[in-house]
């Protein structure tokens, strides 16, 4: 079956603001939404991140790889976590993502994994 | 342990350009290297998720925050640079993700962007 990244997008700055009555509300929504997608069979993995600034980025294609503190895109806003889902078409994907992207307050990105990833090779 | 995303960022390649390697010998070299890396992740217990995404323009917004979901064709964010395909690993440290890190980039011939996940669902 297909698989799908719902991936959620947010800064730091959202994330510092946020009032706790409503974080909470998140919390319990996201929980019960995971719940959904275990019973469902759809979930694969799901994961919330460290703050942008823990990110760091590395080029290991010269002799020595090179590390720089940070991340690779100067966005304001960056994933903030994701899910991988499987479902059996976009269609299906996307209502997924509508429930979830409720369930989390923002809106969800959804990108379809390539039908044979050369990670399964 | 810990878990650390380990996300490949570039801009977006097409297969007129053997998808970015430049020839079908350095892409199917890179394949067999990123494969011999993924053995290893296996091997070690290091090994969480991976996979390769679909090309960007293949990506949908979906925003289920008001009565009915609003869904836009594109990525959330413009940028000319994306994921193209991530890794999760579970290590023990953030020395040992940049270090894996490191030989993956080499692999895959791109660059990797690291970071912690704060806690699975």
């Amino acid at each position: 079956m297909p698989q799908y990244l719902m991936s959620v997008h947010g800064s730091d700055e959202d994330y510092a603001t946020i009032d706790p009555a409503q974080m909470q509300q998140m919390f319990e929504d996201v929980d019960a939404f995971n719940q959904q997608l275990h019973a469902d069979g759809a979930w694969v993995f799901g994961g919330g991140l460290e703050s942008v600034s823990t990110a760091t980025v590395v080029d290991g294609q010269s002799e020595q790889p090179v590390f720089t503190d940070g991340p690779y895109l100067e966005t304001k806003e960056h994933i903030g976590g994701f899910w991988v889902i499987e479902a059996p078409d976009l269609d299906a994907a996307l209502k997924y993502a509508a429930a979830g992207s409720k369930a989390c307050q923002g809106p969800v990105e959804v990108r379809p994994f390539q039908p044979e990833p050369p990670a399964e090779a | 342990m810990t878990h650390y995303l380990m996300a490949v960022m570039g801009a977006p390649v097409t297969a007129d350009d053997f998808y970015g390697y430049g020839s079908k010998e350095e892409m199917e070299q890179s394949f067999a290297e990123t494969g011999a890396f993924n053995d290893q992740l296996k091997a070690d217990g290091q090994w969480v998720f991976a996979g390769g995404l679909a090309p960007i323009d293949k990506t949908t917004v979906v925003d289920g925050q008001g009565a009915s979901p609003v869904v836009t064709d594109g990525p959330f964010l413009e940028t000319k640079e994306h994921i193209g395909g991530f890794w999760v690993i579970d290590v023990p440290d953030l020395e040992t993700a940049q270090a894996l890190a490191a030989t993956a980039s080499k692999a895959c011939r791109g660059v990797i962007e690291v970071r912690p996940f704060d806690g699975l669902a």
